[in-house]
């Protein structure tokens, strides 16, 4: 291979990386959306928070002396996920559920509240300072010529990958073939008729919000160990590109907020490669508003459907 | 989200600044300390904030200025350029007419415009950007060295000391960091060196992967980054994982210790430009025993040019017997003043005629030692 060809395939690694994180995050987002129409701002926070738990799980465990590192980074997972998932419901119930049927602006409101409230209430709990976390899972494979661009592959991406594609398939299959994923589609469908026929809406969008936060919260462990650093306002910005891949692939679809996800992160490596890294977001929003002109849906998405 | 957060804040400065009246006690003189005491880089406003209350403590306890005492008010602008001008705000509205600070350029250049209109003095102990003294302020000053030192320096230090075959520049696109880059590459294409790499990236990001591997595929041996810790020390790690063996340096923006929190290994061997440190100052050597009596850390690169922006104040208080700011600033341009930083003379502009950096070599434990020549 040639120089050129080895140095793109290593910007698509990376970009892959990052593209599936994104989706994780943008899980949350689109499903919501599809099951109550409303954006729930504060899913970055419910990520950063999964970040700072599985941190504090696995700083305490390494400092009580535990060596096994795959027992460590499971109970981090599993702790993360249920205090995230405890998050995501409560605020479910706090913030949105007593807004239902409202005009469609003010749960936008208290979401944005919610955010707000987060990121402060993380800030005065751990501080404003990133608070970083020594590399757990170094090395990895380099192939490529060494003279002309070696290219690297580290464990981390690899399992950054693997547990995308895990938790991605997992609730493909969960909503198509359970009884709540059943359940959630005909949320997503009707809300009114499901209602009537008997299923309760309310535990069914509850079941929406504590599966989205439980994916952002496995994204949160993955992205915390793959850069070491965490500070309060990583939700902020990560939420804002997982939106945006969500909008991307179209909102409401779930293989739309993969597909986004990962186009979003490719297309930022690519930009980041060829042109000044500082044209990135630059492309990258570019790339959402034309897509958004052509079809204005996303990729994925339905069109809209006037109801009458 | 950001946007509206800020409009809140404004709402609610606007509510406050309704509601205080301008009561200034007689016997108590106010020193507003203005920085950032939340967000990414709260440490350097800890830095900034334990000097000027040292410093204030130390002259009440021999007697306060003039028959009055010194207290500091803290305001929090979060390094950020509009939580800056309504901190400005509030500190003209709450009657408060000096001010240290504030500490990020970008938040100090907007602030300085209204301090001079509503007549407040005002001295930054760790603003470097030259644009912040380059309008005619009359009530501007600082005791810290500027960009166009500091970026000619660390690029005679590449020139004569590194001297490196492929250089990358990289900065943070902000005042501080891009006017420190832009400084570098001007110096050193003048030695003949033309950095092959000249980009911005977005602070806050977290993903550097996609520059790394650029870097690598330049093959450059030598970065200069303008700009703060959590970005570089990101940009270090992540080099470290890709294999990248370039040699880092960064202004005293990048030097604290948590850039080996989160660089680990990675940070070792960085070079750093800082001012001079004062704490190794044998001269100093009561006053760190004093910080460190408080549990304070007097390392830092801000600390001590705080402590003399205080004394500056009150030895121009002292000399003209005035509090007023545009008497003092007069006193200011036309004296010389003993401070902890040594002597300082202001010139026209408010900026010292002379400050000295040295190029440090970080360690991984947090800690530098002076890099060789």
């Amino acid at each position: 291979m040639t120089e050129a060809s080895l140095y793109l395939l290593q910007q698509l690694i990376n970009g892959l990386t990052i593209g599936s994180t994104y989706a994780l995050i943008a899980i949350g987002y689109t499903m919501v959306y599809g099951i109550i129409g409303m954006i729930n701002f504060a899913h970055g926070e419910i990520y950063m928070i999964g970040s700072y738990i599985s941190f504090i799980v696995i700083a305490g465990l390494l400092g009580m002396g535990m060596v096994a590192l795959p027992v460590i980074l499971l109970i981090a997972l599993i702790v993360a996920v249920l205090i995230a998932s405890t998050y995501g419901w409560t605020i479910e119930r706090v913030a949105y559920r007593p807004l239902r049927g409202s005009n469609r602006l003010i749960p936008l409101i208290s979401a944005i509240g919610m955010s707000i409230f987060l990121q402060n209430y993380v800030v005065l709990a751990q501080g404003a300072r990133d608070i970083a976390l020594p590399p757990q899972i170094s090395g990895g494979w380099n192939f490529g010529d060494p003279q002309l661009f070696e290219v690297s592959l580290s464990y981390m991406q690899l399992i950054i990958w693997a547990a995308t594609f895990v938790c991605m398939t997992a609730l493909t299959l969960f909503i198509s073939r359970s009884r709540i994923g059943r359940a959630c589609r005909a949320c997503a469908e009707d809300r009114g008729m499901t209602n009537l026929l008997g299923i309760d809406t309310d535990r069914t969008i509850a079941m929406t919000f504590i599966i989205g936060a439980a994916l952002a919260a496995v994204a949160g462990l993955l992205l915390g160990l793959y850069y070491g650093v965490v500070n309060p306002f990583v939700g902020f910005i990560a939420g804002l590109k997982a939106f945006t891949a969500a909008v991307l692939g179209g909102i409401g679809s779930i293989p739309g907020a993969m597909l986004g996800g990962l186009i979003l992160g490719v297309t930022e490596a690519l930009t980041s490669a060829y042109f000044p890294s500082e044209y990135k977001d630059v492309v990258s929003f570019g790339l959402l508003v034309l897509i958004l002109l052509f079809r204005p849906s996303g990729l994925l998405g339905k069109p809209e459907v006037e109801k009458v | 989200m950001k946007q509206f957060s800020r409009t809140l804040l404004s709402v609610g400065t606007a509510l406050a600044i309704m509601g205080s009246a301008a009561a200034v006690q007689a016997e108590t003189l106010k020193i507003a300390l203005a920085g950032p005491a939340t967000g990414p880089v709260a440490q350097y406003g800890d830095m900034q904030k334990i000097g000027v209350m040292m410093a204030i403590d130390q002259v009440n306890q021999a007697g306060g200025v003039n028959g009055m005492d010194l207290e500091g008010v803290i305001y929090d602008d979060a390094c950020d350029p509009k939580q800056a001008v309504a901190v400005a705000n509030k500190i003209v509205n709450d009657g408060i007419r000096h001010v240290v600070g504030h500490l990020c350029s970008s938040s100090t250049e907007p602030a300085a415009d209204i301090y001079e209109e509503e007549g407040v003095l005002m001295i930054t102990a760790a603003s470097t950007s030259p644009t912040i003294t380059e309008k005619g302020h009359q009530l501007v000053f600082r005791t810290i060295g500027l960009d166009s030192l500091q970026g000619p320096f660390a690029a005679q230090y590449i020139i004569n000391s590194v001297k490196p075959e492929r250089m990358a520049i990289i900065h943070d696109k902000q005042q501080y960091g891009e006017g420190l880059a832009t400084a570098v590459k001007n110096e050193v294409e003048k030695a003949g060196i033309t950095p092959v790499m000249f980009e911005g990236v977005t602070p806050g990001d977290k993903d550097f992967s996609a520059l790394v591997a650029k870097l690598k595929k330049e093959n450059v041996d030598f970065v200069y980054y303008g700009g703060y810790h959590p970005e570089l020390g990101l940009i270090l790690r992540q080099s470290r994982e890709k294999g990248l063996e370039a040699q880092f340096m960064g202004p005293e923006g990048v030097g604290n210790p948590d850039i080996s929190k989160i660089a680990g290994e990675a940070s070792e061997g960085l070079l750093v430009t800082l001012p001079q440190s004062f704490d190794q100052d044998p001269a100093n050597q009561a006053l760190v025993e004093a910080f460190k009596a408080k549990g304070e850390d007097p390392s830092g690169p801000f600390v001590f040019p705080a402590y003399s922006a205080v004394q500056v104040m009150v030895e121009a208080i002292k000399g003209g017997g005035e509090t007023d700011p545009f008497k003092m600033a007069d006193y200011i341009r036309e004296n010389t003043f003993e401070t902890t930083t040594g002597t300082l003379d202001f010139d026209e502009k408010g900026d010292l005629t002379e400050f000295s950096f040295v190029v440090y070599n970080w360690h991984a434990d947090g800690t530098k030692t002076p890099a060789a020549q």
